[in-house]
């Protein structure tokens, strides 16, 4: 009886937002792992497997748009987002429970996984010898022809920034995708495919000008080499490799 | 004045292209000979797409440009395919809201709204595909499985019949056009990807009450109740999501059906499944049914039979038949003697891995290693989204083709036991998503098209399913095309195909100008030669395209209206 007193006066005291707010009980490492699971069935199609984004948003930033509490989540994969693309989820409310507890956990490196290199080693090669910021943003500065870097580190895990440096090609992302248009008077022009349909392309080329072809004056697209970007492990040392890893997954936005 | 000025406008309208209001079901029924109206989703009963005016030609369609546009400012996919009766267009939003336009100039004269839930149970957006029409009244089925009678006049509501549970079962809903059979209120149901048990409904035009329901999956006693293992019959999914066709000379409805439940993994349900994935020849004013045929039979790859039945009529191996062609999304075109359902001849349009051929009762003889698989199996052709789905297909008279547009897909298939996630998979078109935005925000626009560092190419449309995936576009984009295939029915063969740069979501409608009209995912509508396949025109939408082509008159001369982006774009010389 006082155990009830003492309950009806806390719900009582406490905000009700607060008070109602239920803790997500499938939030254990098993949960998350069944809710990984879950995660590809339902969600990966749209938000990509790791969570880093595609058709739907990029829910490795921590950062949620319909909300990032518990009960927030849970109502944007229950419902969905109206006037969105996305559905709500065919699955139990336990399931969803389980995939907002992975959910919360994309994007955070996994315990162990450090930086082996020095970030501020790293941060000289970016800006030296790799010659990165041609292409690539961090805050304000660099370039477009690659994507911007500035919270990288926040989004991409160490193996995944690796191969981007070792094998640029294995994972190029749409927007990214380079292509070479040769016109009927014999010129090339390489660069990025920003747009495409039947009639036209529309391209960013090496310099970042911006270039649309009508497709009746063109003779040929190369879609042969997908990325711009050269494979470094030939033109960087295995310590370079590693304090750009080590700089690249420092970087989580801000800056 | 206003109104006044509106009201004459529509009575010139009507004046000059027709007879007006009542639509009867025998203008219904000889609808080919009102060429300047679109009185049925498929203009006529037979299924053809095909209009019989030819103001718009090879010669002139050069000069083809927009007369007007209808913005819909909606966020979901426009799926409509417009009604016009003499000079007054009548159009279904997504969600289930109704206007009825000046055909010449898009100008609304009324709406009307239903209010759905705030959850309805959508696999593919809450969209809707357009309206039937009897007499003074338009019929429309909504999110919530309700049937909605409306005046035609007024805009106002006559009756609204609950057709079922809506929340039952993991979800109803009704998208698809209605489609009228003499007094009858043709309409199905979608939810294939809940554990449903499918059905076809008939109401009375005028009152709403239902005179039939023919369930999809045989109940207890009856024929080929024995195609499913144990319970699976009763959460059996095949449901009736598109609009049927009409033979008024042998009075028989055909209607296809969508996939069994669980789609994607055949392991709970042994046996044939019927009449999931099949083609039903119905008797519509008793809804008994009089013959069906399988495409699919224990279909594991959601290869829906719900495309639209097309009929024509022909001699065929020396004698003339009453015919069906059917471009499945199974990757196989059919003719079938549409008398008796019987099985003529099976040819595929796209490439295909999962069938060798066909015994002479045209059941498919499958190869092996064609399931979805736990880790993923992308060996399968066609795709997740069939070589066609719920996309009209044309048929011209004058060229004697079947026009199909096409999906080329080199997609993941996996095995679940609750639902693929996979049913629209293609990236959006255009480059939306806003320039500066901090990377890991989500794209510009919401959803409907731009948003993600994905969303920028149709043809990128291949992304990761499988579990395990590095999170990379698994396939080249090359790898998937769409192409708009002409076919002549009587052998298979392939007449020409006209290739574009991704799979497509829109149909087709054929005329009597020499000239196939269509829109692709980019939103390129384009005006191809009937006989050749050869471009003659287009048009940069530049959104999405998901729904078929109509023509009509008004003022005395030919539009052609196709739905791109949350517009209806209507076109004029």
């Amino acid at each position: 009886m006082r155990t009830l007193l003492i309950s009806f006066l806390l719900t009582r005291m406490i905000p009700a937002a607060l008070a109602q707010e239920p803790a997500n009980r499938f939030d254990t490492p098993e949960g998350a792992q069944q809710g990984a699971a879950l995660f590809q069935t339902h969600c990966a199609i749209c938000h990509g497997a790791r969570g880093q984004g595609g058709r739907g948003a990029d829910l490795t930033t921590g950062q949620y748009k319909f909300g990032g509490t518990d009960p927030g989540l849970f109502a944007t994969i229950r419902n969905g987002v109206r006037g969105t693309e996305m559905p709500p989820v065919r699955a139990t409310d336990e399931e969803v429970w389980k995939l907002v507890a992975f959910v919360k956990k994309l994007g955070t490196l996994a315990p162990g996984q450090q930086a082996s290199g020095d970030a501020a080693a790293g941060r000289l090669v970016f800006e030296g010898k790799g010659g990165c910021t041609a292409c690539h943003t961090i805050g304000r500065d660099g370039g477009t022809l690659g994507p911007d870097l500035s919270d990288v580190g926040r989004r991409r895990d160490l193996d995944y920034l690796r191969e981007s440096l070792l094998s640029p090609e294995a994972d190029v992302p749409a927007r990214y995708r380079a292509i070479q248009v040769v016109t009927k008077t014999g010129q090339p022009v390489t660069g990025i495919r920003l747009n495409e349909d039947d009639v036209s392309v529309q391209v960013r080329d090496e310099r970042g000008n911006l270039r649309s072809f009508l497709k009746r004056n063109i003779t040929e697209i190369r879609r042969d080499k997908p990325a711009l970007m050269p494979a470094f492990g030939e033109k960087l040392s295995k310590t370079e490799i590693d304090d750009l890893v080590s700089y690249l997954t420092s970087l989580r936005g801000g800056q | 004045m206003k109104i006044r000025a509106l009201v004459l406008g529509a009575v010139t309208a009507a004046s000059l292209s027709g007879q007006g209001l009542p639509v009867t079901y025998e203008r219904l029924a000889a609808a080919e000979k009102e060429p300047g109206n679109w009185l049925m989703y498929s203009h006529t009963y037979n299924g053809w797409r095909y209009s019989p005016l030819d103001q718009i030609n090879l010669q002139n369609v050069k000069n083809l440009h927009v007369k007007w546009l209808f913005q819909g400012r909606h966020q979901e996919k426009f799926e409509t395919t417009p009604l016009v009766v003499d000079g007054i267009m009548y159009l279904t939003r997504p969600e289930n809201d109704v206007f009825a336009l000046d055909a010449e100039t898009g100008r609304v004269m009324w709406a009307y709204s239903h209010k759905n839930p705030e959850r309805t149970y959508n696999c593919c957006g809450r969209v809707n595909r357009g309206l039937a029409i009897l007499g003074d009244r338009l019929f429309m089925g909504t999110l919530d499985m309700h049937l909605i009678a409306i005046d035609a006049k007024s805009g106002r509501e006559v009756w609204k019949t609950e057709m079922y549970d809506y929340a039952a079962a993991g979800g109803y809903a009704a998208t698809g056009a209605p489609l009228v059979v003499k007094d009858k209120v043709i309409i199905g149901m979608a939810g294939g990807e809940h554990p449903v048990s499918g059905f076809l409904d008939a109401y009375d035009a005028a009152t709403g009450k239902r005179v039939w329901r023919f369930h999809t999956i045989p109940q207890p006693g009856e024929p080929n109740f024995g195609t499913w293992a144990g319970d699976s019959w009763k959460t059996g999914g095949a449901s009736t999501w598109n609009t049927g066709s009409y033979d008024p000379q042998s009075n028989t409805l055909f209607w296809g059906t969508s996939n069994p439940w669980p789609g994607y993994s055949g392991d709970v349900r042994a046996g044939d499944n019927l009449y999931s994935c099949s083609v039903l020849a119905l008797d519509p004013d008793t809804g008994k049914l009089k013959w069906h045929y399988q495409f699919t039979p224990h279909d594991t790859r959601d290869w829906d039979a719900t495309q639209i039945p097309i009929l024509i009529d022909a001699p065929f191996r020396g004698r003339q038949r009453t015919l069906m062609a059917w471009a499945a999304r199974n990757g196989f075109f059919y003719l079938l003697d549409r008398a008796n359902g019987e099985f003529l001849l099976a040819k595929n349009f796209v490439r295909q891995t999962w069938a060798k051929g066909f015994d002479d009762k045209g059941r498919p003889e499958v190869i092996p290693g064609n399931d979805p698989t736990p880790e993923g199996n992308t060996g399968i052709f066609p795709g997740v989204d069939g070589a066609a789905n719920w996309m009209a297909h044309s048929y011209s008279p004058l060229t004697k083709l079947m026009y199909v547009f096409a999906r080329e897909e080199r997609r993941v298939f996996t095995k679940n036991e609750i639902r693929h996630a996979a049913e629209e998979n293609n990236a959006a078109p255009t480059g939306l998503e806003v320039v500066g935005e901090a990377p890991g925000a989500s794209g510009g626009r919401g959803g409907r098209g731009g948003g993600g560092t994905n969303g920028i190419f149709g043809a990128g449309g291949n992304l990761p399913t499988a579990p395990g995936g590095r999170g990379r576009a698994r396939f080249a984009p090359e790898e998937s095309w769409g192409k708009v295939v002409a076919i002549e029915p009587l052998t298979g063969g392939i007449k020409w195909e006209y290739k574009v740069l991704s799979p497509p979501w829109g149909g087709v409608m054929s005329t009597a100008g020499g000239l196939v009209f269509g829109g692709t995912t980019e939103g390129m509508i384009f005006a191809l030669d009937a006989r050749t396949g050869d471009r003659l025109w287009y048009f940069s939408g530049n959104d999405r395209v998901y729904a078929a082509p109509v023509s009509f008159l008004a003022g005395g001369k030919q539009y052609v209206s196709l739905a791109v982006g949350d517009v209806l774009a209507t076109f004029g010389n």
